[in-house]
């Protein structure tokens, strides 16, 4: 089974796909992709993280609210604030996917990358305002 | 040893199991927000947690969350995976972890829910 490759096309390289990808020309499209993986990436890491992290319900109230306040103050507000950025994107670029398969949806897609950030920054700034209301 | 022997599967089911994964997703997330940070002693004290897990309904939608979020993102980190050309037992090791540390955070996320009492809060 032996297929011929064909010298003129050049084979995707495994060992340098760091450098190809990089190589490539980035339009938004790239970039949605790009920052879907990332965000994926670090959200489902950060659920990993959040099941740890209120696992001292199991030890009653003491030990939660003993844990819980290490993860309370500013720092950590701004942490949950940048999660929900990751969030926000993720959310928003994933209903761009949908609509992008969608009928002839793949038409709009750029501009709806732009919707994907206006609406995300919009989002974003109401939230740290709702955060830090509570903290400031 | 499975060189020759190609999977059947076309990948429709995983796609179209995202997308559904994905919408409820983003419709549970909508509602965690809004409870955890509108009013944070309102979400995010064990008084308030015990009392909602007085509720059977609210235990579902938790663990319905958790376990649609650990299939949705599993299964994305194995969409990355597929994207490269691997081998077969290479990606046979990479699915069997996914699967089974998928399964031990779920487990372990079903335990601390159920751990909560329902009557009697813990000290």
């Amino acid at each position: 089974m032996a297929e011929k490759i064909n010298p003129k096309i050049k084979t995707f390289n495994q060992k340098e796909w760091v450098k190809t990808n990089l190589s490539y020309q980035k339009d938004p499209g790239s970039w949605a992709w790009i920052l879907h993986r990332i965000s994926g990436i670090a959200l489902i890491a950060y659920l990993f993280l959040h099941i740890w992290s209120i696992s001292p319900l199991v030890q009653g109230k003491a030990a939660f609210e003993q844990k819980m306040a290490t993860y309370s103050g500013t720092l950590f507000s701004f942490v949950e604030w940048f999660l929900f950025a990751f969030v926000l994107f993720h959310a928003l670029n994933g209903v761009r996917i949908i609509i992008v398969d969608w009928a002839d949806g793949a038409k709009y897609h750029k501009q709806l990358y732009l919707y994907t950030w206006v609406i995300g920054i919009l989002l974003f700034l109401a939230m740290g305002l709702i955060m830090f209301s509570h903290i400031f | 040893m499975f060189k020759y022997k190609s999977s059947k599967d076309t990948g429709a089911k995983s796609w179209i199991y995202q997308r559904i994964s994905g919408i409820a997703l983003v419709v549970f997330a909508i509602g965690h927000y809004i409870l955890m940070h509108f009013q944070p002693e309102a979400g995010k004290t064990y008084e308030a947690v015990f009392a909602r897990m007085q509720f059977s309904w609210y235990r579902i939608i938790d663990l319905t969350f958790v376990t649609l979020a650990l299939y949705h993102g599993l299964n994305g980190i194995w969409g990355i995976f597929r994207d490269y050309d691997l081998k077969s037992g290479t990606k046979i090791t990479i699915i069997s972890a996914l699967i089974l540390f998928g399964l031990a955070f779920l487990f372990w996320a079903y335990y601390i829910v159920f751990s909560i009492p329902y009557g009697k809060p813990m000290p």
